[in-house]
């Protein structure tokens, strides 16, 4: 949560820095100087809303996964590296044991 | 109702992971069938696994029916034969399904799949040896294949003819080598054939192949405490009669360590400090099987 909260601050800040800047360069072009640099606050004030929101991502980012052969052997199963689906045969007891009642003879 | 999220997930990993969990397919895709064409190219695969999973449940009437969309899309397509074929399998003689592949082999020789469907009904129906034969003209043509290599060790260790099982089990190390299972798989397969330093061998690699990461002495999960068994098992009856090895494989210099630091291994996972209050179930056996000298 304080990640978002950072995040949505610097968002804001950034926003703020920069339509304080076109206000700033618009009034030096009312007065005739549009060649005037920015003040120094300005620069201040965009510098500190990319750092909140370095900070705010980084908090925001979703829990680390395992990248490392090894945790991804960990995960599988040996009915799934030998199952060898390219010779597997479908005819077997499936066809009694899940299609249903519906299907199933009668003993009489 | 069209998928949820995570059963089209669900659906992604087994494609990925090639699981054959037909039961639990049928019921996340059955809903599938009025749906697909929302979902873009990957509902035309999601077909094809609920009409592999259907078949294998039994639901030959939903099987018909995905078929029917397939073959509508796709139609002069070799994978569709395939799925042709299986439905086959499911209804008819072997001898029909036989001729039907034979008949799609004589317009193109080289189709892999449809061979290796042609070498699965040889199996099913017993004639094992034509079905050996044809798996090593296909692995002669396609040797990359660890599929067909697994299914060469599989039929030969159903025939209790272990060697020539574990040459098998040798391409398939080869072609995928930082594999545990196959490891695992070979290791077992050497101390059936009564090759226990090799067997000890490959128990360590399969061992130190999945804990190769792990920094904490936290105990063996998955796989790893089949091999630690396998270890133990191993270490224990080298060190009670020493047994030839029909490899040569050297046997290990510290093996009265080997054997303790396995027993710890073992005991470890069935300690109860692990689970919240009992003892996990099979403890006393452990236990028992372990200290025995």
């Amino acid at each position: 949560m304080l990640g978002t909260v950072l995040l949505t601050f610097a968002a804001i800040t950034v926003l703020h820095a920069a339509f304080s800047t076109y206000e700033h360069l618009s009034h030096l072009k009312a007065m005739g100087r549009p060649e005037g640099s920015l003040p120094i606050d300005i620069i201040v004030e965009a510098l500190f809303a990319l750092i909140c929101g370095t900070l705010g991502a980084s908090l925001n980012a979703p829990p680390l996964k395992e990248i490392s052969w090894a945790a991804e052997m960990r995960k599988r199963n040996i009915d799934e590296m030998d199952s060898r689906l390219g010779f597997a045969s479908f005819v077997n007891r499936g066809r009694n044991l899940f299609s249903g009642p519906s299907s199933q003879t009668k003993l009489k | 109702m069209s998928l949820s999220h995570s059963a089209l997930e669900k659906l992604a990993t087994f494609r990925v992971n090639n699981t054959r969990a037909s039961q639990e397919t049928f019921q996340n895709a059955s809903t599938v069938l009025k749906s697909f064409k929302r979902l873009g190219d990957d509902g035309w695969a999601v077909l094809e696994q609920l009409f592999l999973a259907s078949v294998d449940v039994g639901r030959l009437d939903v099987a018909d029916e995905c078929l029917r969309q397939l073959g509508k899309q796709f139609p002069h397509s070799p994978r569709v034969d395939v799925l042709t074929g299986i439905r086959m399998e499911a209804t008819e003689s072997p001898d029909v399904v036989l001729e039907y592949y034979a008949q799609l082999l004589d317009a193109d020789s080289a189709n892999a799949a449809i061979w290796k469907r042609k070498i699965s009904v040889l199996r099913r129906t017993g004639k094992i040896e034509k079905a050996v034969e044809e798996l090593l003209q296909l692995l002669d043509t396609f040797y990359t294949d660890v599929e067909g290599w697994l299914e060469l060790a599989d039929i030969y260790t159903s025939c209790n003819q272990y060697i020539p099982a574990l040459q098998a089990l040798s391409h398939v190390l080869l072609l995928a080598a930082q594999n545990p299972f196959y490891q695992l798989q070979f290791a077992e397969t050497a101390y059936t054939a009564g090759d226990i330093p090799l067997a000890l061998k490959a128990f360590l690699v399969a061992v130190e192949m999945s804990e190769r990461d792990l920094s904490d002495k936290s105990p063996p999960v998955g796989i790893s405490v089949r091999a630690w068994l396998g270890v133990k098992l191993c270490s224990r009856r080298l060190l009670l009669n020493s047994s030839p090895s029909a490899s040569n494989t050297p046997v290990p210099k510290n093996l009265h360590l080997i054997e303790e630091l396995a027993t710890e291994r073992v005991l470890g996972v069935y300690s109860s400090k692990n689970s919240a209050s009992r003892a996990p179930e099979g403890r006393d056996v452990v236990v028992g099987w372990v200290g025995d000298r």
